[in-house]
């Protein structure tokens, strides 16, 4: 464990200390980080079972502890799993950035993100904890600003300001349960006696603060900000791991509080909502990234909705459930890490073969990067969770969870469980249509402008070596579903120790694909049986009904929502201007989609804290006798409160 | 053994699919004072589409190739979750027979008729890629409101297991629940079947088949065998949830022919409404009617939480 932490650490001061030659510091810093990822990949997968333990050793202020049990272990695997595809798909992906940022600072930054996220996981006390939160967060800020340019400051702000946010309540909430347990060592947390409304508020302040980070609604804001402004690689390790750290800290110390049946309550009432109002922006949105981006927030509300079904069954003591809960939570945060970093990925190839990340713009690039597409169609056919792929897989152990829990008598737990199903369904429905519709408008039909396709070309093979790695790992964990699953279970086993398994009634996947199979055969003997006209296809304009046909005419990213976006308009903002003067002359037309919790919420609080701001700068006027004066008023104000107060 | 008597209720339902749909057709006739076409003439249209020759887009690519295949696949996939010919006794296939493969492979061929919407470049395809996504948004949240009532109830999703919960009255009608959300969900899966006046298959091309304006030939008929398909699934799925009696009879081969013909007598049924009911656009169509679906559904899930 600390060989690897070592590691992490040595190359990236190897290559910041290159960064007179970015190129060749560039190719060391992402080599290098691929494979000591490989390594840790292999390293804690194959300790999943034990625990390591590790003191810093030195003559430090202090020397934290590190401890990774089997949690921590399984989510430093995925950690250094998708560290290993992300930074092999860097090796190449970042010379697009050459001209923009030092490469040398970026692959120590990428090193340096990594690392602090691994050590995240492992920490076990509160300062090193803290401390090392906050750097994680800085980190990925300074990566996003890699790719500067218009607005990035404002992006990188709104991210910063929300994960600080969440780093307040986090600090209150960590405090407090280390001034009840009387350690500051997380070993120490084990037995913390507190009442029904301590541990209630102590597990609100976990959720704003971890949530905020896994881009819980509704924290979501700066999802699309911060994805959208990132490289590509950095934004499919933000979105593909670091949320899942949030997540995994979460767990950790929400299990460490008395458990109330209300937990899970609060967790699935926020799942249900993160999921609707994460996938509808995400469906109406026109930048590939952006929607990519919102979906996060969708499916990290998937994930809350399994740990709901979990911390209803530990309240309750229905140990099969959390049991079911728990595995399905994790299962989903696994395929979430592949395909979420996977559809950054395939957008940065995207992005750097046409230089644009408006939808409406594309179209037709299969013809240019066939693989490329190939594995982007898969990729999307498992984050909308159809079979037989691994997004399937995991959703339905959810459902499954879900259906177990409204068994229970008592309408509180029907009617939140019922929400669930409802919104977990909503979501399936939008997400078919969300990611039918980024696939078929940037690969398919033709293209609609054609400066930005016309130069396309397909990206080198290092850079879709990992992408094909990791869509096969999309098709292989839907098939061994059963197989992760019974792993999962012994993780989860160690977090609620007094339950014995006895999983029952899972669907097989194996089945199910030989069913297809067979119903696949079907069509070909029937066409033999029937002898079908087996000519050539002949190749024509696509049917106008009748007209010339033109480009213009295919439907667009904006014009394909249409429909949904009326019917929803209660809850989404839309402006949209129509100009057209004359019959000949071209129409213009214009739409605008608003973040409704952006104009309703955050923009009203920031304006006001300008103001404020505003009004508190009179104080600072840079005359020296008012300075003066303002010290002579603080210390009569002390002087009178000491006296009667203390 | 199991997969024999699958294979069975596959191929005969893409043999009677078409009369259904024939009859159907002569039916509507009938109602518009026309002579109509033969009780065959689906059969003679899939033929004559076989026959013909094909032309294709030059926009398209792969997905035009594989899209009849895959709608095909996902539509008997979806039929095969139907236990007709089985029961909770068949180890493997109960592990294959759940209502969330049914409704995820349905999800699956609303995707690949979208993708293939987008990959012709026609305008009308695209058109109606969209209503297709937009009708599955309504549809699906009152067809799953239905299916939690049962789901919870009885436990569990396991189609083979409702079905015998059902067949067996330890379940059933005397649940008030279960029998209001039993109309709510018939209503959603004649939606799913796109007929009036939700949708109108053989009508402007912007409709629901304007995807299918760019296929031809071979690729059309498989296409039209894969919609008549899922037609009859989304019927049968109502029929083993909430009227499973064909599966009383022991011998499999008899209950499958049963329960092919209760499907029959819904889709033709459904010239009644499909006939005499008025034409909305989408928008308009969906809120005045599917919203009386959704209080209904929303009424028997209230029920159920209540524990009544």
């Amino acid at each position: 464990m600390q060989t690897i932490f070592t590691l992490f650490f040595l190359t990236s001061l190897l290559s910041l200390l290159l960064y007179k030659k970015p190129i060749l510091a560039q190719k060391i810093g992402f080599g290098l980080a691929s494979l000591i990822s490989l390594y840790a990949a292999i390293f804690f997968f194959s300790n999943l079972e034990n625990t390591l333990v590790w003191r810093l050793p030195g003559n430090f202020i202090s020397s934290p502890l590190f401890r990774l049990d089997s949690l921590g272990m399984f989510f430093s695997f995925l950690v250094s799993l998708i560290a290993f595809a992300v930074s092999l798909f860097s090796f190449d992906y970042a010379m697009f950035y050459e001209k923009k940022a030092n490469l040398a600072v970026f692959a120590s930054l990428f090193n340096a993100f990594i690392l602090s996220m691994l050590l995240v996981i492992a920490s076990d006390n509160v300062f090193s904890f803290m401390l090392l939160w906050e750097i994680m967060t800085l980190i990925s800020a300074f990566l996003i600003l890699v790719n500067d340019g218009e607005g990035a400051g404002r992006n990188v702000m709104i991210y910063l300001g929300i994960a600080q946010i969440g780093a307040f309540c986090l600090m209150v909430a960590l405090l407090i349960m280390a001034s009840i347990a009387g350690g500051f060592e997380f070993s120490a947390f084990d037995e913390l006696n507190m009442g029904f409304g301590m541990s209630l508020t102590l597990f609100v302040l976990l959720l704003i603060g971890f949530g905020s980070k896994a881009g819980m609604f509704p924290f979501h804001v700066w999802l699309p900000l911060a994805y959208c402004q990132s490289p590509s690689n950095a934004s499919a390790l933000m979105s593909g791991v670091m949320i899942k750290v949030a997540l995994f800290a979460f767990i950790k110390f929400a299990l460490l509080l008395p458990q109330l049946v209300q937990f899970g309550y609060i967790l699935l009432f926020v799942g249900a909502l993160s999921c609707i109002f994460g996938i509808i922006y995400s469906l109406v949105s026109n930048d590939y990234k952006a929607s990519i981006a919102y979906s996060s927030c969708e499916n990290v509300g998937i994930i809350f909705l399994g740990l709901g079904g979990a911390f209803y069954g530990i309240g309750t003591n229905s140990p099969m459930i959390a049991l079911l809960g728990f595995i399905a939570a994790f299962f989903h945060i696994l395929n979430h890490a592949v395909f979420k970093s996977l559809l950054f990925m395939l957008s940065g190839n995207v992005f750097t073969a046409t230089k644009t990340r408006n939808m409406d713009a594309l179209g037709g690039l299969h013809k240019k990067m066939p693989i490329t597409s190939i594995i982007f169609f898969v990729t999307a056919l498992s984050i909308c969770a159809l079979p037989p792929l691994n997004g399937f897989a995991s959703e339905w152990v959810i459902y499954k969870t879900m259906v177990m829990g409204g068994i229970e008598e008592g309408a509180a737990s029907r009617f939140f469980f019922s929400l669930a199903i409802i919104a977990l369904s909503i979501t399936g429905a939008m997400a078919i249509m969300a990611f039918s519709k980024v696939y078929g408008s940037i690969f398919l039909g033709i293209a609609r402008d054609t400066k930005s396709v016309e130069e396309a070309k397909e990206v080198s093979f290092i850079q879709l070596l990992p992408l094909g790695l990791l869509a096969s790992l999309c098709v292989g964990i839907g098939i061994f579903m059963n197989n992760i699953v019974d792993m999962l279970s012994k993780i989860v086993l160690t977090l609620i120790p007094q339950t014995s398994v006895s999983a029952d009634r899972l669907i097989s996947m194996p089945i199910i694909i030989m069913v297809m199979f067979l119903c696949a055969i079907l069509p070909f003997v029937f066409l033999y049986l029937l002898k079908a006209n087996n000519k050539e296809v002949r190749v024509t304009e696509p049917w106008a009904c009748g007209f010339l046909y033109n480009k213009s005419m295919q439907i667009g990213s904006n014009s394909f929502t249409g429909d949904i976006r009326n019917a929803l308009s209660f809850i989404l903002k839309h402006e949209q201007e129509i100009k057209i003067d004359g019959y000949f002359s071209k129409a213009v037309y214009k739409h605008k989609t608003h973040d409704l919790f952006w104009d309703k919420l955050y923009a009203p609080i920031i304006h006001s804290v300008m103001v404020i701001a505003d009004k508190i700068g009179i104080f600072q006027n840079g005359r020296t006798n008012l300075y003066a004066g303002y010290i002579l008023i603080y210390l009569c104000l002390v002087l009178i409160i000491g006296y009667y107060f203390l | 053994m199991d997969f024999f008597y699958l294979l069975l209720q596959l191929v005969s339902a893409i043999l009677v699919a078409p009369l259904f749909d024939g009859i159907s057709r002569k039916l509507r006739a009938k109602f518009q004072s026309r002579i109509g076409p033969s009780i065959f003439q689906t059969y003679y249209d899939i033929y004559k589409l076989l026959k013909r020759g094909r032309t294709k887009s030059y926009s398209t690519s792969y997905i035009y190739q594989i899209s009849p295949y895959l709608l095909f696949v996902s539509a008997a996939v979806m039929f095969c979750a139907l236990p007709i010919t089985y029961s909770t006794d068949s180890v493997a296939l109960s592990q294959f027979s759940d209502i969330f493969v049914l409704l995820y492979f349905g999800a699956l061929f609303r995707f690949i008729f979208i993708v293939a919407g987008f990959d012709t470049a026609n305008p009308f395809a695209g058109v109606s890629a969209s209503r297709e996504g937009t009708i599955g948004f309504y549809t699906e949240e009152v067809a799953v409101i239905c299916l939690i009532v049962v789901m919870m109830g009885t436990g569990s999703s396991n189609l083979p297991f409702i079905t015998a919960l059902v067949q067996d009255g330890d379940y059933g009608y005397a649940i008030p629940s279960f029998s209001i959300a039993s109309t709510a969900f018939l209503w959603v899966m004649y939606v799913e079947t796109g007929r009036k006046p939700y949708d109108l298959a053989e009508a402007e091309q912007e409709l629901q088949e304007g995807v299918l304006g760019e296929f031809c030939g071979k690729d059309f008929a498989i296409i039209d065998i894969a919609i008549l398909l899922k037609q009859m699934t989304v019927l049968g799925f109502f029929l083993v949830i909430f009227m499973p009696w064909a599966g009383l009879v022991d011998n499999p081969i008899l209950s499958l022919i049963i329960f092919l013909a209760e499907i029959g007598f819904l889709y033709v049924m459904g010239v009644f409404i499909d006939n005499f009911g008025p034409r909305f656009t989408i928008n308009k169509g969906m809120k005045r009617t599917m919203l009386f679906a959704l209080a209904i559904s929303c009424t028997s899930l209230a029920l159920y939480i209540m524990g009544i």
